[in-house]
């Protein structure tokens, strides 16, 4: 028996190999997705129940929301169709730009900085094989929101049109198979062109990614704020016809025919109409222009991957790191009340944040843009308005505050811990009580909230010539929601961790990210109403003296106030403290 | 069967690797030894195909690195290996078979092979997230060895195993050489090389210093000593002087 290596394990037609691998990774995805599931269901039903609740309720609460929107579109008689066109054009022009960036950035890291991508490049498998399945994955990750958000707004549509007009409601049933075809195809285009982007950016700018992401996000926003710009001064008073005109006419650029968002609306409406031959027409544009974007991004996959990866990873960045020696000795002198260890673990991550231009760039565009948006209020006109308007204008501003900050601790804030628990040895070692290092994140956390969103808020009451009462429930508000949404992000990142992933969006996209948003949705939605309510109720009463006693005079302004402040008091109080206590009792308990 | 002619590598201003020549014959373990940041590991990653050098030429079995004809003969173990969690282990032996070509019965049988050699009978189709890192590197090894490679290539191969599966792990590499592979590992344990090591690279600032059997390196560097004692001669360490004052002074000082 010859002990020498067999030939015929190592060499085969090329042609076959290339379908064995192709099957090969069609099973591992499969056999990936059949055992997660099994965990999922043997170990995590109530995650698996509260998942597919949650969906339920968000999709029923878009489905609702979509179908009261078209009914009221339909009181427009001669405009409706006009409108819904333009409505569907820019939802998926929206959604077509959120895709080209949401895939180009998982495709890129998945395709450049995943370990699995390092391994499959080492196997026989070819580069445009490798991208194939690396493409399917960050597609299912990146367009699974796409269909939850689309589909309600397309049945709802398909419930209330009418095909013939006078005639009964309701799109023919071969149109709701038929979306689900058009959104498939639609999400291959943006997918597509991002994954161009990214092979190009790790070809051309290997040492660059962070900064074209930057000035991507920059020109994407700023984009954003000329359209909504636009938009918000167009002429004529609300919801009259001359404004509507005037609104569709600033609205005219998603009707662009080479959009393939206006061959989606165009292709969706003709299909709800029973017009099958539009449909189909439109549906061939759309399937062949998917078509071409993938095949441009496989033959740059086979060409470039191999190269593109080879650039990113020998780009190293040597570059000497600032040692934010000022910024050290001028935290310490000012909060030296707290303890030493806390200070030092805040310095930390103050020190990471700064260093990752993703995590700050988004914290600075997003609040940026309110700054902007704040200082331009004198501009819109609404500081001489009623004080009605004034003060329902500072409280929606404040509230849209407290969103995105709710969004950044969800981001940014809820990881921390499960990130950390990757190199817990270092923090374990150090003498320091866990709950420290808890204690650490939280003051982090409400420390970088009240400082942006205590500026923004008063910005925003100044501009809007609120008086100095108001401005001061105001400031306070947003303080019970800073502590509050800190606290519940730090102490449910130490309930519900994730210690296997190493990617800070992914953790915050999984369970404990989402509930996490969930709670924190509700908790500024509590302290928003319960205050906003009794000031709201006073102020419209105030233009008219005779309704001001009906609805809430001075003195019962000044109750319910108390009262809803009290409350608002002891909410903020219980969502701080609470999930930390869950939080601290979890984290000391805790095997890593 | 590795052949690197001229090799260069730059990140940036930064040399890694400085015209770099190899090469590892068929049916022998050549062992790679440099300080850390010598640029073992990035010659590796040219070797595999992950980095393209910036000039000379890499080729396995006289293919370039990155082309479809080197990987199909190669087995690759990195310093730190890849599993995918959501397989048990027998799944991705079976998904490295089908994604070398090998055919099913054979596979089948290799794959047997392997969880007999590297003792996974008790583990093998649990879920990879819940090995242990030595049961990770077991599984990792027999991935790299179930399609029979011609070449092999592994980085720090013994992180994380107990004597036991060192030991079998050495005796493959052995044996993988005996049956006419080309076996490059890089490594720290200079014991290791000393013990199953054909020929033996010294490198350092990515330029090869010495290659040759032991005796051969000793007779160049004219060093009766041993393997580390070499090394750290070639490399030009000087440990008593790489090391704090006070730390040297008690050194020093007798018990």
């Amino acid at each position: 028996m010859s002990l020498a290596l067999p030939e015929s394990l190592v060499a085969a037609p090329v042609g076959i190999e290339a379908d064995r691998t192709a099957r090969a990774l069609r099973w591992l995805r499969w056999r990936q997705f059949r055992n997660a599931t099994g965990v999922l269901v043997a170990d995590s039903r109530l995650r698996i129940s509260m998942i597919v609740f949650c969906s339920g309720v968000f999709w029923a609460g878009l489905f609702l929301l979509f179908l009261g929107s078209f009914q009221f579109i339909a009181s427009y008689v001669d405009l409706a169709n006009t409108i819904v066109e333009y409505l569907f054009s820019m939802f998926f022009l929206s959604l077509l730009a959120m895709l080209l960036f949401s895939t180009g950035i998982i495709v890129y890291t998945a395709l450049f900085h995943s370990r699995e991508a390092a391994y499959l490049l080492t196997t026989p498998a070819a580069t445009d094989r490798i991208f194939a399945h690396k493409f399917a994955e960050a597609v299912g990750f990146s367009s699974w929101g796409f269909f939850l958000l689309g589909s309600p707004l397309l049945v709802a549509y398909g419930l209330t049109i009418k095909p013939v007009p006078g005639g009964e409601s309701g799109a023919p049933w071969a149109y709701y198979p038929l979306f689900l075809v058009y959104l498939l195809v639609f999400v291959m285009i943006p997918a597509s062109l991002g994954a161009i982007v990214a092979i190009v950016v790790a070809n051309v700018f290997p040492k660059r990614e962070r900064t074209v992401l930057a000035l991507a996000t920059l020109a994407a926003a700023g984009g954003l704020f000329l359209i909504g710009y636009r938009l918000w001064t167009t002429p004529g008073e609300a919801l009259t016809s001359d404004w509507l005109g005037g609104l569709l006419n600033r609205l005219a650029f998603c009707q662009n025919p080479l959009w393939p968002s206006r061959w989606m609306s165009a292709g969706l409406l003709a299909s709800a109409k029973g017009d099958w031959r539009g449909a189909g027409y439109h549906l061939m544009i759309l399937s062949s222009h998917a078509g071409l974007a993938y095949l441009t991004a496989a033959v740059l996959a086979r060409d470039l991957y191999r190269r593109g990866y080879s650039r990113v990873q020998g780009s190293r960045s040597n570059r000497k790191r600032l040692e934010f020696r000022l910024m050290d000795a001028a935290f310490h002198r000012l909060f030296f009340f707290l303890p030493f260890p806390i200070r030092l673990l805040i310095l930390k991550d103050l020190r990471t944040f700064l260093r990752d231009p993703t995590q700050w760039s988004q914290f600075l565009i997003f609040f940026g843009l309110l700054a902007f948006y704040f200082l331009n209020i004198p501009r819109l006109g609404y500081g001489a308005q009623s004080p009605y308007w004034r003060n329902l204008v500072s409280f929606l501003n404040l509230s849209v505050t407290a969103l995105i900050l709710s969004t950044f601790t969800s981001r940014f804030i809820f990881p921390l811990l499960s990130l950390e628990g990757r190199n817990f040895w270092t923090l374990g070692l150090l003498p320091l009580r866990r709950d420290q290092i808890l204690w650490g994140k939280f003051a982090f956390s409400a420390g970088i909230s009240l400082i942006s969103t205590e500026f923004l808020v008063v910005l925003s009451d100044l501009m809007l010539q609120m008086n100095p009462w108001m401005i001061v429930l105001h400031v306070g508000m947003i303080a019970v929601l800073c502590l509050g949404l800190s606290g519940i992000s730090v102490g449910l990142g130490a309930r519900l961790p994730n210690l296997r992933e190493s990617d800070p969006s992914k953790i915050a996209a999984g369970f404990g990210g989402t509930f996490n948003l969930l709670v924190s949705l509700v908790f500024i939605f509590t302290i928003v109403t319960a205050l906003a309510v009794p000031c709201h109720l006073y102020f419209v009463g105030q233009d008219n003296p005779e309704s001001a006693r009906i609805i809430l005079s001075r003195g019962g302004l000044r109750f319910w106030l108390t009262t809803a402040v009290v409350a608002s008091l002891i909410v903020g109080a219980a969502a701080t403290i609470i999930p930390l206590r869950i939080g601290i009792k979890a984290f000391n308990r805790m095997e890593f | 069967m590795i052949e690197l002619r001229g090799v260069g590598k730059s990140f940036g201003t930064k040399r890694a690797v400085d015209h770099l020549d190899l090469t590892v014959r068929p049916g022998e373990l050549f062992a790679f030894l440099g300080p850390n940041g010598a640029g073992k590991t990035t010659t590796i990653k040219m070797i595999c195909g992950l980095l393209a050098p910036s000039e000379g030429t890499v080729t396995i079995g006289g293919h370039p690195a990155s082309s479809e004809g080197a990987r199909r003969q190669l087995g690759y173990v990195p310093d730190q290996p890849y599993l995918y969690d959501k397989l048990t282990g027998r799944e991705f032996l079976r998904f490295v078979v089908e994604m070398y070509g090998v055919d099913r019965a054979t596979g089948s049988a290799r794959i047997e092979e392997m969880i007999d050699t590297f003792e996974m009978g008790d583990f093998i189709d649990e879920l990879c997230e819940n090995y242990s890192q030595g049961m990770k590197q077991r599984v990792v090894f027999a991935s790299a060895l179930v399609h029979e490679p011609r070449v092999l290539v592994v980085d720090e191969p013994l992180v994380g195993l107990d004597p036991r599966s060192a030991r079998i792990v050495k005796n493959m590499f052995v044996s993988q050489a005996r049956a006419g592979a080309a076996v490059l590992m890089s490594i720290h344990l200079l014991a290791i090389a000393e013990e199953l090591a054909d020929r033996i690279g010294i490198v350092d600032h990515g330029r090869m210093l010495a290659v040759g059997t032991l005796d051969e390196l000793r007779e160049r560097a004219q060093h009766g000593g041993s393997l580390e004692d070499l090394f750290l001669k070639l490399t030009g360490d000087d440990v008593l002087r790489a090391i704090s004052p006070v730390a040297r002074a008690r050194l020093e000082t007798p018990r």
